[in-house]
């Protein structure tokens, strides 16, 4: 999906990067010194790339390929920026060597310099810091989230080592432009600006670990359709206390007027709390975001659904009849674990162009070979496939094998570290 | 992917700097050149006559510096530095950065440009 702008997001970095660096372009300078001053600037406008990414707009995340697109771009600037700006004290280094090793080491050595130079050193070890704990994938979402503070502090530090370097005031936009979009992100997503008031209206429990919520907007309902994701925080009412934390959760049903409803699976600390949450809670919530399963062109199609993965093509089906045929193949561990599987098989009988097929498979991988229809039968068919990490890899892996081209298989990570 | 780029990338970089600390403290420095023995000296009023950024020349701590091919490298926006130009400049030399002197780096950069010796008074 987003195939027709796959090259916003380079473009937008290019010209940052570009901007930034030929404003400072140097003339007249060693080759290292030179390395030094563009690698360094080269960072900055990579940084600020990265951090337009990181700002969590409904129509910014549409107009440039979603939120997924965006994050995994995010990812990817940033580790440049952090190797550009790893470049820039080292080419300094070099300058300096051609001279004398000791000219080179006195470049690099915090106790030979002052405080130009330690707000340099301090705002890379905390980049280096920040990026060894956003990368680490174990740690627990709070305090990833809370490390990751480092990230910003780093840009601010930054800031301070180019303010004393008595750097031109017009130089420093780019990293200007970095610490807007921080402060951008914190007011408008972290402290919920951006967000719409909402209420839980309605709590169902379609399984032991799945909650369903409807949320009643109260300001002005969202546009929101069925397959699509908000970011919601989840906050206090009768007797419950939310946790406040920004998640994904996909949309499950929209109701015309503008009440919607979220399945959301007991995964971590603030999903098992908020099996608990009752009507009249507060809720805000950001997006909507995403486009699977909108704009789906005509033609058979074949859903995958695994565990709580079912909510999005459960929206769908809700929504009204369906326009081609598909095939749903949705899989659940056990009989708790299957979640709207009564709602589903009902909804099978009034929709006649669904072929639904729900298969218990236990807590171990199912054979995907044997449940997955054979290439022939995947011929014309856009593929749909919501659920776990390990199913997505296997499912696509297969279909790839089919002969099912990478642009007709669509899924979402709901990955947003 | 981005894990494996980030962890190759510091290694990298640390080593880098290890080396570079290995080769102050063990490799040989090149001597510093030796003044020449009947060394150019300057009145402040001649050194006055230098006083753009085109043409350069500042007194600190009685040396007499051409500074005009340094000007486009130095780091500080210019209407920091070219004041100082045809001036005797020890104390903005020294007090860079609310009172920090400039570095040692800064030191042996400064010999490049060196011309001569200030006139006694």
């Amino acid at each position: 999906m987003h195939a027709h702008r796959p090259l916003a997001i380079p473009l937008i970095s290019t010209t940052l990067v570009g901007l930034t660096v030929l404003w400072v372009f140097p003339e007249n300078l060693g080759f290292w010194r030179s390395v030094a001053i563009v690698s360094g600037w080269a960072g900055c406008g990579l940084l600020a790339a990265s951090l337009l990414l990181m700002i969590r707009e409904a129509r910014l995340a549409a107009w440039l390929g979603g939120l997924e697109s965006m994050y995994r771009w995010h990812h990817r600037l940033g580790v440049s920026a952090y190797l550009a700006l790893l470049v820039h004290p080292l080419a300094l280094a070099t300058a300096g060597w051609s001279e004398a090793p000791a000219l080179a080491w006195a470049m690099l050595a915090p106790w030979q310099q002052g405080w130009p130079v330690w707000l340099g050193w301090a705002a890379l070890l905390c980049l280096m810091t920040g990026l060894a704990l956003a990368l680490s994938p174990a740690m627990p979402y709070a305090r990833w989230r809370g490390l990751h503070n480092l990230l910003a502090l780093a840009i601010v530090l930054a800031l301070g080592h180019l303010l004393l370097l008595g750097l031109d005031y017009l130089l420093l936009w780019s990293p200007l432009l970095a610490l807007a979009l921080i402060l951008w992100r914190f007011l408008r997503a972290d402290l919920g600006l951006a967000a719409t008031p909402h209420v839980v209206a309605r709590v169902d429990h379609p399984s032991a670990e799945v909650v369903e919520v409807r949320l009643q907007p109260l300001a002005h309902p969202l546009a929101a359709r069925p397959g699509q994701f908000v970011l919601a925080a989840f906050l206090d009412g009768p007797g419950f206390r939310g946790c406040g934390e920004y998640h994904p959760y996909t949309i499950s049903a929209v109701a015309p007027d503008g009440e919607i409803a979220l399945g959301i699976k007991a995964l971590g600390d603030c999903t098992r709390h908020l099996q608990t949450v009752v009507p009249g809670v507060a809720v805000r919530i950001e997006g909507p975001f995403g486009d699977f399963l909108n704009e789906r062109p005509a033609g058979p199609e074949l859903w995958l659904a695994g565990g709580i993965g079912i909510t999005p093509f459960l929206g769908v089906l809700r929504s009204g009849p369906l326009p081609h045929p598909v095939r749903l193949i949705y899989l659940h561990r056990n009989e708790h674990d299957a979640t709207f599987r009564d709602e589903i098989a009902t909804l099978a009988k009034i929709q006649p162009r669904l072929a639904l097929d729900i298969i218990a498979c236990g807590d171990r991988l199912p054979d995907l070979a044997a449940l997955l229809p054979a290439a022939p039968d995947l011929a014309g068919h856009e593929c749909y496939l919501c659920g776990p990490p390990g199913l997505l890899a296997a499912a696509v892996r297969l279909l790839r094998q089919r002969s099912v081209s990478p642009a007709r298989i669509h899924f979402e990570h709901f990955d947003f570290r | 992917m981005m894990r494996k780029l980030f962890l190759l990338g510091t290694g990298a970089f640390w080593i880098a700097v290890l080396l570079v600390w290995a080769g102050a403290r063990w490799l040989p420095s090149v001597p510093e050149q030796a003044l020449p023995p009947t060394e150019k000296r300057f009145t402040l009023e001649e050194i006055a006559r230098h006083a753009s950024p085109e043409d350069c020349w500042m007194a600190i701590e009685r040396t007499v510096y051409d500074l005009t091919p340094y000007l486009p490298e130095h780091p500080s926006r210019s209407g920091i530095v070219d004041p100082w130009c045809g001036k005797e400049a020890t104390e903005a030399y020294r007090s860079k950065m609310k009172g920090r002197p400039h570095s040692p780096e800064a030191d042996h950069l400064l010999t490049q440009y060196r011309v001569g010796a200030l006139e006694e008074p």
